[in-house]
């Protein structure tokens, strides 16, 4: 968060975590405080590249990297011009090719690029392509109105349940008091012994807290989480029954054109390991011992001995 | 291990004309190449013959083994082994007029290294090229690691070689466990791997097993030490019954050293001859395609294919005389 400070004040960045950075279009930043002081003296030049600015275009920073922010500026920007859809064009191919000409311009223009030539380009584009602009532009707002439409059908619906929930725990709640309550007022008014009372009491409270459990368990499931409806019998197909041969283990065999190799394990017992480098502590405590690199050796030695020449 | 190796898959071959075939054949292709391609002076005088090339390519190879012998730190066997091992499959499939030699055998000596796991760094590997200086050093590098992939390529990335130093120590330790008769076979040592260092300047790595390479230098040794192994093979390979199997060893013992006898280094005079034609074969005609190297990756607009009509030989090979 803090692997960078305001370039003018430096210090107040690390010192105020809460502080906010901005960005503005050249995709430098100054952080608020640095904002404010630049405009106040009445100059408005950005302090790394001298580019003259207003204090409207700068907005809270929202990347770690300015110059995101600053292409994020550009891509709207551009795409507010350059917005065709995927069905506009008639194959892939071109509408690939209208995508990496967009792509061109955003980065061009991010890295001050041939900034003259490109801005040339989009007001030739946006000339002559005015009314398929216009004709996206209200697809695009109906799109968003409907999206957000269902934006809000979604939050009332949260609303509706969590004041749902409130009343259900109010009532319990109130239920539970009363029949406090009722225990006091009969222990004050009744003949009979308060332990009778009190384990009456007891019960009564128990009924209450499985009524409250069974409420709480009659969310009725209609249906599946996969969407099929419950208490609906799905014929299955008959499941054809697959015969198959039982695997066999069979031990490889390589064929090492030599005499038979002895196995790792008897290399100790057989001799080998006697005219073999004893393994140092240091290399046992690694897991090497002799017979690895002996066993090693002697396959080498015996392979391929046998081999067949032409 | 050998028996499911590449080596023993696609680099053994099985008798000596193969090999000279497959080098003729490389030779007849550059040639071919070479006259076709209707450069100035270009004729079948000025192109070298195989069995030029083979005395060069000796020559060159003596070199590489001198190379890593000198090398600090000090190399091990493998390695050794491994570095002449790739040396001589490369030029089994290419010109030594196309590739310069001298170029290879360093290739070949640092990628051996990495193969082996023997960590030396570039820069402490031509720090062993005393002759230059570091800019000489540093040029030297650049060629190393400019071919290094076109050796993998031609070693159809084919980078395990089996060589028979293990296979001599597995043998030790079964002669010591299993064969009492041979009282001390430590003394053997020294003369097994005399006879192994120069059983690597000869085609015995692409012809046989390493195995029966190793074999063949404990029984030769053996037998010059006035020592008898026969039994060994009888008795401890089970090849009592095997006589067609102990008649195929005693035939391939018996080619090894033949290749070994008949391998001689080559004359002073006559490498001399033939080292200017190959200069004058680089110089005139090789033009450096290798030169679209990918310097990590640029930009793709920017693909540098500059055609380096520059030699090759920035440091020659006086450079790696007393090494």
């Amino acid at each position: 968060m803090d692997d960078q400070g305001c370039p003018r004040c430096k210090t107040t960045k690390y010192r105020n975590p809460s502080l906010k950075l901005m960005v503005n279009v050249c995709g430098h930043t100054l952080c608020e405080s640095c904002v404010d002081m630049l405009f106040v003296r009445g100059s408005g030049n950005c302090v790394q590249c001298d580019t003259p600015l207003r204090k409207s275009n700068f907005r809270v920073q929202l990347f770690e990297d300015p110059a995101v922010d600053k292409e994020v500026e550009i891509r709207k920007k551009v795409l507010k011009i350059y917005n065709k859809r995927d069905f506009d064009f008639s194959n892939l191919r071109e509408y690939n090719d209208y995508l990496e000409r967009v792509e061109e311009i955003v980065y061009n223009l991010t890295n001050n690029l041939e900034v003259e030539g490109t801005k040339q380009i989009m007001e030739a584009y946006q000339r002559e392509n005015r009314d398929i602009i216009q004709k996206n532009k209200a697809k695009l707002t109906r799109e968003q109105e409907e999206l957000e439409e269902l934006l809000l059908l979604e939050q009332q619906g949260n609303e509706q349940r969590r004041l749902e929930t409130l009343q259900e725990e109010q009532r319990q709640l109130q239920a539970k008091r009363k029949s406090k309550q009722a225990l006091l007022d009969e222990l004050e008014r009744s003949h009979v012994p308060a332990t009778i009372l009190l384990a009456q009491h007891k019960d009564r409270a128990a009924q209450l807290e499985t009524q409250i459990e069974k409420q709480k368990q009659v969310v009725k499931t209609t249906i599946f989480s996969t969407g099929i409806p419950m208490g609906q019998t799905v014929s299955l197909l008959t499941v054809t029954r697959l015969e198959e041969v039982l695997y066999h283990y069979q031990p490889i065999h390589i064929h090492t054109y030599g005499p038979p190799v002895p196995e790792l394990e008897q290399l100790g017992r057989l001799g080998y390991l006697n005219h073999v480098r004893t393994a140092q502590p240091q290399d046992m405590a690694g897991g090497y011992n002799s017979g690895l690199a002996c066993h090693r050796a002697i396959q080498d030695a015996f392979s391929g001995l046998f081999h067949p020449l032409g | 291990m050998f028996h499911i190796s590449s080596q023993k898959k696609y680099w053994t071959f099985d008798n000596e004309e193969s090999l000279e075939q497959l080098r003729y054949e490389a030779n007849q292709k550059y040639r071919n190449k070479m006259l076709a391609s209707g450069k100035p002076g270009v004729s079948d005088a000025v192109l070298l013959e195989a069995h030029e090339e083979n005395v060069l390519f000796r020559h060159y190879e003596k070199r590489l083994l001198d190379f890593c012998n000198a090398f600090k730190p000090v190399m091990p066997k493998s390695v050794v082994g491994t570095a002449i091992m790739y040396f001589r499959r490369f030029y089994l499939n290419n010109s030594l007029m196309e590739y310069h030699p001298r170029t290879i055998m360093l290739i070949c000596a640092y990628l051996s290294c990495k193969v082996d796991e023997f960590n030396v760094s570039s820069t402490q590997f031509v720090g062993n090229l005393v002759q230059e200086s570091a800019a000489g050093q540093e040029r030297a590098l650049e060629q190393i690691l400019e071919y290094e992939l076109l050796l993998i390529q031609q070693l159809n990335f084919h980078l395990v070689v089996h060589t028979p130093y293990r296979p001599m120590e597995g043998l030790l330790i079964d002669i010591k466990t299993r064969y009492p008769l041979l009282e001390n076979p430590e003394s053997l040592r020294k003369s097994v791997d005399d006879f192994l260092t120069r059983v690597t300047l000869t085609d015995s790595g692409l012809l046989f097993p390493p195995s029966q390479i190793a074999m063949t230098a404990i029984l030769n040794s053996a037998s010059r030490a006035g020592l008898s192994m026969e039994s060994y093979l009888t008795e401890c390979m089970g090849l009592k019954e095997d006589k067609e199997t102990l008649l195929k060893m005693y035939d391939a013992m018996r080619r090894i050293k033949s290749l070994m006898k008949k391998y001689e280094l080559p004359k002073p005079d006559e490498v001399n001859a033939y080292k200017v034609k190959l200069e004058r074969v680089h110089a005139d005609f090789v033009t450096n395609s290798n030169t679209k190297r990918k310097r990590g990756y640029e930009d793709d607009d920017h693909v540098a294919k500059e055609p380096r009509m520059t030699e090759e030989e920035e440091w020659t090979d006086e450079d790696l005389d007393d090494l």
